[in-house]
C-alpha cells in the first residue's frame, strides 16, 4: 500500500520552531512528529509514502534517508511548484500513487496527531465498499470547523457543512482518508480543496464513508494545541501502559524522559512533559507541561510550564518560563528572568523579563 | 556653663495613625516609624545618628500614635544606646513646630543649647555633628540640610535659595508650582532655643487674627474653620518662609543620598541605601557567604540572627531578612524585604518585593515586581500572612493581610 502525506508550507503557525527545521521534522513526543504518522502506515504494510511538499525537500529526504533504510519504507517527495490546495498535490503525485494493485491509498494531512487506526480504516473501506473513506472526530464546537453530515449507522457522508452557525452534527473531518485509486480521476492538475471541491461529489454518489476516530485527535499546528496534544498523545501512552513513560519519586502524571537525558536532584516533573536527547536538568528545577528538545539545559531552581523550549536552548537559574512561551533554537533565558508568554525568535539572549505575551524578534 | 558642656536634645516627629496612609498595607499591622529598613525599624536610623552627637542628652519621640505602641521600642533602644529616649503623644496633630512648642517644657528641662528636630520620614546619613558644627559658625536660629536634586524632581519638596558664600536662607517655598531652585528642604534641623520664641510669635499672631475675624462678619466665620487652629503651626509655611532672608536660617548641603520615605515602594530603595551605608558605619550587620556553609551573598545584605537560611539559598543585593523568618533550599531574593516570621518554600523566587509578616511563599513560586520605586504598582507588597500556593506568580501586585493566591496575579490590588 502506498500512502500520501500533505505537508505544505512554511508552517508558519509553529514559528519561531519551523524556522529551525521543516515543521514535519520538529518534534513531537520526542520523535519528528511526520515519524509518528510514517510508522504508523508501516505497520499497517504502507511500502511507499510520499510527501506532498513545497518547501525544503531536500532537507526533508535527507532526514529521511536513515528512516527509510531502518523502518524498509520507500521515501519520495512530490514538490508543488505552486500552492496546489488540498487536493492538487494527489493528481501532482498521481503516478507515484497508482500501480497495478489497485489498492486503496491513506492520504494524511501532517499536523494531524491521533492513534493513527489505520487498521481499522482498512477494514472500514472494505466492509462499506465505496470510493472513499475518511476518519471524523467528534468536537465540542463544532461551528469552527467543518462539518461532516453523516448517517449514524452506516457512515454514509451525506453533506459537508463549513463552520455551521447552526448545529448540523458534531462530527469534523479529522485529516485521514483511505482513497481508491478512482478518486485521482476527479482531480485535475490545479489548485483544488479535497474538503470543497472533491468529497462533496463523491459524497453526492453515495461513495463516501466516514468512520468515527477512536481515541484522541489533534491539530498541532500551533503552539497551545501541541501543548495540549502532547497531553492527549502522553494520556494515551498510559492508557496503553507504555513503559515510555517515566517513573520515580521526582515524576507526576505522564512523562518522558529521552535516555540521554539527565535529571538533577530535588526536581518535580511533570504532568505531560517530553525531555529530548542530551538534555540537563539541573537540581531543583520544576517542569510541567511543556516540551523540552533535543540539547537543552535548565539550570537549577529553574521553573517551567506551559511551554516550548526549543533546541539548545538554555533556561537560566531561578528563571521562570510560563504561558505559552516558545523558544526557538538556540535562545538563552538569562538568571533570574521571567517570561510570561514570550515568543522568541532563534538565536536571541533574553536579559530582562517579558512580563504580558509579546513576539522578540 | 562651658562650651563642653553645652547639652543638645533632638526631637524625633514620628507623626500619627492617620498620616502615613500612602504606605498602607503595611502600615496597617505597624506604626510607620517602626517599620524596619535594613532590619531596623525606620526611626531607629535617625536615633542612631543622633548617638553621634557630642553631649547628647535626650532623644524626644513625638507624634500622636498611642503611648503602648511606641513603649516596647522606647524602653529597648534607651537601653541599647544609653541615651534616655522618650516617647511624648501630642492630644492631635500640631504640625512640626506645633509639635515642638507643645513640649517646651520637657524639651527645655535639660536647659540645652541645641535642639535638632528630625522627620521620622526621612533617609539620609544624618550628618548631625557636622550640622551642628556650621549652625554655631552661622551663628543664626536655625541651620537647616538641604540637598541637590534634578530640577524636575524639586517641587515635590520645599525649595529653597541660599547664599552661595554665607550659605544663609534667602528665600523658601514649598512645593511651588513653577521652578525656584534645585536645592531642597531635607526635613532635618538644628535650632537654638530661640525657635521657641519664633513659633510663639506665629501662633499668637493667628490667635489674634482670629478673635479679630470672629468678632467681624459671617463671611470672615466660614473662612476661620478653614484656617488652621491658633496652636497648629507648620515649620516649613510657617517659620522657613517668613524668618528667610533675616539672618536667621542658614543651610548645610549634604553630598549624601537622601529619600522621602511615603511608600513601600521606597522604603525598599531607603532599605537599599541603609544597607549601603552599613558598609562603613556598621559592617558588622551585612552578612556574608559563598554557598558551602551558609547561604550565597551578592551585595548588602542583612539577616536577622534569628532567621534560618538553607546554603543553597542565594541572596542579595539589597534584601534584609527579620526574625525567624526561614528561608527553604535553592531560594533567590533579590531587592526584597523579608519580615517576621516569614516562610519561604524550595525553589521560590522573590525579587522586588515586600513580604509582610508571617507570610508564606510556596515551592517554585514567584513573587516580583518591576522595580520601579515611584510606579503605584512598580514593587509587590505582601500584607501579613498572606499565603502564596505552589508555583504561583505574583507580579506587580499589592496583597492585603489574610488573603490566600492560588492562581497567578500581575498588576492587581488584592483587598
Amino acid at each position: 500500500m502506498k500512502a500520501l502525506i500533505l505537508v505544505g508550507g512554511f508552517g508558519t503557525r509553529l514559528r519561531p520552531l519551523t524556522l529551525s527545521v521543516p515543521k514535519p521534522l520538529v518534534e513531537f513526543a520526542n520523535k519528528p512528529m511526520i515519524l509518528h504518522q510514517i510508522e504508523a502506515l508501516k505497520a499497517v504494510g504502507v511500502t511507499e509514502v510520499v510527501l506532498a511538499i513545497n518547501y525544503q525537500p531536500e532537507v526533508m529526504l535527507n532526514f529521511l534517508k536513515e528512516f527509510e533504510t531502518k523502518l524498509g519504507i520507500t521515501i519520495t517527495c512530490s514538490q508543488e511548484t505552486e500552492p496546489l490546495g488540498t487536493a492538487g498535490p494527489l493528481a501532482l503525485a498521481r503516478d507515484k500513487l497508482v500501480d497495478e494493485s489497485g489498492e486503496p491509498f491513506f492520504v494524511l494531512n501532517s499536523d494531524v496527531i491521533s492513534e493513527y487506526p489505520f487498521k481499522e480504516m482498512i477494514e472500514f473501506h472494505k466492509a462499506h465498499g465505496g470510493e472513499a473513506s475518511i476518519m471524523v472526530t467528534k468536537v465540542d464546537e463544532p461551528s469552527k470547523y467543518g462539518v461532516v453530515v453523516m448517517e449514524e449507522s452506516t457512515g454514509q457522508v451525506d453533506k459537508f457543512v463549513e463552520k455551521p452557525k447552526l448545529f448540523v452534527g458534531n462530527k469534523i473531518n479529522a485529516g485521514i482518508y483511505l482513497l481508491n485509486p478512482s478518486v485521482l480521476d476527479r482531480i485535475e492538475l490545479r489548485p483544488t480543496s479535497i474538503e470543497k471541491e472533491v468529497f462533496p461529489k463523491i459524497a453526492a454518489e453515495k461513495k463516501l464513508y466516514a468512520m468515527v476516530l477512536p481515541g484522541f485527535w489533534m491539530d498541532i499546528g500551533q503552539p497551545r494545541d501541541y501543548i495540549t496534544g502532547l497531553r492527549l498523545y502522553l494520556d494515551s501512552l498510559r492508557k496503553k501502559a507504555s513503559p515510555k513513560l517515566a517513573t520515580g519519586p521526582n515524576v507526576v502524571g505522564n512523562v518522558l524522559v529521552h535516555e540521554t537525558a539527565k535529571i538533577g536532584e530535588g526536581c518535580l516533573i511533570g504532568p505531560d512533559v517530553a525531555i529530548g536527547p542530551g538534555c540537563v536538568v539541573e537540581s531543583g528545577v520544576r517542569l510541567s507541561r511543556c516540551t523540552v528538545m533535543r540539547g537543552v539545559r535548565i539550570k537549577k531552581h529553574a521553573c517551567i510550564s506551559s511551554s516550548i523550549i526549543g533546541w539548545h536552548s538554555t533556561v537560566g537559574q531561578w528563571a521562570r518560563v510560563e504561558n505559552m512561551t516558545i523558544l526557538g533554537e538556540d535562545v538563552h533565558v538569562c538568571d533570574e528572568i521571567y517570561s510570561n508568554g514570550g515568543v522568541v525568535l532563534p538565536h536571541k539572549e533574553i536579559k530582562s523579563s517579558i512580563l504580558k505575551p509579546e513576539i522578540v524578534m | 556653663m562651658g562650651i563642653s558642656d553645652e547639652k543638645v536634645v533632638a526631637v524625633i516627629m514620628v507623626g500619627g495613625p492617620t498620616k502615613g496612609t500612602r504606605f498602607r498595607p503595611l502600615s496597617l499591622n505597624i506604626p510607620k516609624p517602626l517599620f524596619p529598613l535594613a532590619g531596623q525599624p525606620m526611626v531607629h536610623h535617625p536615633i542612631s545618628a543622633c548617638k553621634r552627637i557630642p553631649n547628647l542628652a535626650q532623644i524626644y519621640l513625638v507624634g500622636f500614635y498611642e503611648e503602648r505602641e511606641f513603649a516596647m521600642y522606647v524602653s529597648s533602644i534607651s537601653t541599647e544606646l544609653r541615651v534616655p529616649v522618650r516617647y511624648l503623644r501630642e492630644d492631635k496633630p500640631h504640625g512640626s513646630a506645633g509639635g515642638l512648642y507643645n513640649f517646651r517644657d520637657l524639651i527645655m528641662e535639660d536647659n540645652p543649647s541645641h535642639i535638632f528636630l528630625l522627620n521620622c520620614d526621612v533617609c539620609c546619613s544624618f550628618p548631625l555633628p557636622e550640622m551642628l558644627e556650621a549652625h554655631k559658625r552661622y551663628g543664626g536660629m536655625g541651620t537647616i540640610l538641604v540637598i541637590k536634586v534634578s530640577a524636575e524632581s524639586a517641587s515635590e519638596f520645599g525649595e529653597l535659595v541660599a547664599d552661595p558664600v554665607t550659605n544663609e536662607l534667602l528665600h523658601y517655598t514649598e512645593k511651588p508650582e513653577t521652578f525656584v531652585s534645585d536645592r531642597i528642604n531635607c526635613g532635618v534641623y538644628v535650632f537654638t532655643p530661640d525657635i521657641f520664641t519664633a513659633i510663639q510669635g506665629v501662633s499668637s499672631q493667628r490667635k489674634d487674627r482670629a478673635n479679630l475675624r470672629r468678632l467681624s462678619s459671617f463671611e470672615a466665620l466660614q473662612s476661620a474653620t478653614r484656617n488652621p487652629p491658633s496652636d497648629f503651626v507648620r515649620l516649613d509655611q510657617d517659620i522657613l518662609t517668613p524668618f528667610a532672608g533675616k539672618k536667621k536660617l542658614y543651610t548645610y548641603e549634604t553630598m549624601d543620598f537622601w529619600e522621602q520615605i511615603k511608600t513601600p515602594g521606597k522604603s525598599l530603595k531607603c532599605s537599599g541605601l541603609y544597607l549601603a551605608q552599613f558598609r562603613f558605619t556598621s559592617p558588622n550587620l551585612l552578612a556574608s557567604g559563598d554557598g558551602t556553609k551558609s547561604a550565597t551573598i551578592i551585595g548588602d545584605v542583612n539577616i536577622h540572627p534569628s532567621a534560618k537560611v538553607h546554603p543553597s539559598a542565594k541572596i542579595g543585593p539589597n534584601v534584609s531578612i527579620s526574625a525567624n523568618a526561614r528561608i527553604g533550599a535553592g531560594v533567590r531574593l533579590i531587592s526584597c524585604i523579608i519580615l517576621d516570621g516569614v516562610e519561604i518554600m524550595e525553589n521560590a523566587v522573590v525579587f522586588h518585593a515586600i513580604v509582610g509578616w508571617k507570610s508564606s511563599i510556596g515551592k517554585w513560586s514567584r513573587v516580583q515586581a518591576e522595580g520601579d520605586h515611584k510606579a503605584k504598582l512598580g514593587i509587590t507588597i505582601l500584607g501579613e500572612a498572606v499565603t502564596v500556593e505552589d508555583e504561583v506568580v505574583v507580579t506587580n501586585s499589592i496583597v492585603l493581610p489574610h488573603k490566600t493566591l492560588n492562581v497567578s496575579v500581575q498588576d492587581e490590588i488584592l483587598l
